[in-house]
């Protein structure tokens, strides 16, 4: 009902053909979008997607207010169905204060978004990119809410090199915890562990990006540490703190967007099942290169290809290893409104596939169609 | 007959071509508030300035860009000095509202509209085609 109110107040402000709303310095943004998925094989992302499924909305509004030059207030709600993930429950996405004292330094405090990689903070406002599915490699549609945001604290800012560029950084601290209704908790839940508290955890990072003087070519890194806790009726979840390393640049010249990274994550989770100790180790190497390229004002295309390999485990099984040729297009039908299709062939089934989907079995490979349309304010 | 239609040809292919040629020469102008400290400003620190990167301008004053909601004007800025399309621009700065990372610039529907604000307002900084009035705001130069 939340979901449907939601989508129904979007709905209006688009339709009235209303920009985003500027009550005197107070704005409000939104987005709202429907996806479809199509795919040979495997049911992907928990959709029944092999019949073709809609089962994919998404939404969200903000509200900021900046109070003064330096001092800013928002929030931002969230909802989305994916599959049996997700639902028709309004989620806080962030909410923060953020005092900027310069150039050179600012901080920004309650629940905010993480900072790791290109696109980790922004892979949920589907408006900004060309992809309909990110590679899935770094970021999962599966366990956003987990990956995106922690309540704590961050300091940021920048450096001006003059004639070297500027250096932007990011360091944070927090804790975060596992959505309830995310793709984590669907995955403990098959090893027979339910939590009548998400697992939660601390965790701390930070990022480093050169704007190089080589006008649109960027450089970074990152780093992240998460540890993770829980406990319920059937056994604990316990993970170390794990570190995780990503690299990555980003060119842009013109009409042409080139982008690639190379993320590592060793953890070791170890589930306990009454008295009885299962580590699940994991490293997990995944990376991606894309290209895509301004056709006209209203039509883009591009193409990536992700990979992704667990190498604690049998590299030769499908289940630990996916990689994604993907083909995609997106038409902007005017600022507000935008509509895409994609194409991925997808070898392994190492990421996305779950097996309370697909209760005959899971096939090496698969082929799958997605579009998706959006409105943003 | 086929003659005719080879002249229309033509005809149309050499307004298209002075329309690009009369687009590709367009320049805009750089106007800020009048009681702005500088006349002068580096086109590094102006694209920073509109991509939120930079804050302030060089003598410390902040900076409050606004830019005009479309058109030819808007794309040739863009394009000339920021380094990017509308849609990328559009882009960037909903990131930045999306992620609480900053607030999207004021926009104007008209040169006008932009010209009465930047005259009134204590750091505002946009751009425009022609200036009427050129007491009301101060035309910076920018330079390499």
């Amino acid at each position: 009902m939340a979901r449907r109110g939601l989508l129904v107040v979007l709905l209006w402000l688009c339709a009235g053909g209303l920009p985003a709303q500027d009550l005197g310095n107070i704005q409000i943004h939104g987005f709202a979008t429907q996806g479809f998925l199509f795919s040979s094989n495997n049911n992907y992302l928990t959709m029944q997607s092999t019949r073709g499924s809609l089962q994919w909305t998404e939404g969200a509004i903000s509200v900021t207010d900046p109070l003064t030059d330096n001092l800013r207030f928002g929030i931002q709600v969230h909802m989305y169905q994916m599959g049996q993930l997700g639902g028709p429950n309004v989620l806080v996405d962030w909410a923060s204060g953020d005092y900027k004292l310069n150039d050179r330094l600012g901080f920004r405090a309650g629940k905010i978004k993480i900072t790791m990689g290109l696109y980790n903070d922004s892979q949920d406002v589907d408006s900004l990119f060309l992809w309909i599915l990110l590679p899935q490699c770094m970021y999962g549609d599966d366990n956003r809410d987990f990956d995106l945001a922690l309540e704590g604290g961050e300091v940021y800012g920048g450096v001006d090199l003059e004639t070297r560029g500027r250096v932007l950084y990011h360091g944070y601290v927090g804790e975060n915890r596992l959505d309830a209704n995310g793709g984590y908790e669907l995955q403990l839940a098959g090893y027979g562990l339910s939590f009548p508290t998400p697992p939660s955890g601390k965790i701390f990072g930070g990022d480093v990006r050169w704007q190089t003087p080589w006008r649109g070519f960027t450089v970074g890194a990152s780093a992240q540490s998460q540890a993770l806790d829980g406990s319920g009726p059937q056994g604990t979840l316990h993970m170390a703190p794990a570190l995780m390393l990503a690299y990555y640049a980003e060119w842009t010249r013109g009409k042409l967007h080139l982008a690639g990274e190379y993320w590592r994550s060793p953890l070791v989770p170890v589930l306990t099942i009454g008295s009885v100790a299962i580590p699940v180790p994991a490293d997990q190497r995944a990376w991606y290169s894309m290209a895509s390229y301004r056709l006209t004002k209203k039509l883009q295309a591009g193409g990536y290809y992700s990979h992704y390999v667990n190498k604690a485990a049998d590299t030769s099984l499908p289940a630990n290893y996916s990689k994604d040729w993907v083909a995609s297009a997106r038409y902007d039908f005017n600022e507000y409104f935008y509509g895409k299709v994609e194409g991925h062939f997808l070898h392994g089934n190492g990421l996305g596939d779950y097996a309370v989907a697909n209760p005959n079995g899971l096939k090496p490979n698969s082929n799958m169609l997605a579009a998706r349309i959006g409105f943003s304010f | 007959m086929r003659a005719k239609v080879k002249t229309r040809a033509f005809l149309v292919g050499l307004v298209v071509v002075l329309a690009c040629a009369a687009a590709g020469a367009q320049d805009v102008i750089i106007v800020t508030y009048k009681g702005t400290w500088d006349s002068q400003i580096t086109a590094s620190q102006l694209r920073e300035i509109f991509t939120g990167v930079r804050s302030r301008f060089a003598d410390g004053t902040r900076a409050v860009p606004v830019v005009l909601k479309g058109g030819p004007v808007h794309e040739v800025f863009l394009r000339k000095h920021v380094g990017e399309g509308p849609n990328e621009f559009r882009a960037h700065w909903r990131k930045a509202v999306f992620t609480g990372q900053g607030s999207m610039l004021k926009e104007f529907a008209s040169e006008g509209a932009l010209l009465d604000y930047v005259s009134v307002t204590p750091g505002a900084i946009g751009y425009v085609s022609r200036v009427n009035d050129p007491e009301s705001v101060r035309v910076v130069t920018v330079s390499p």
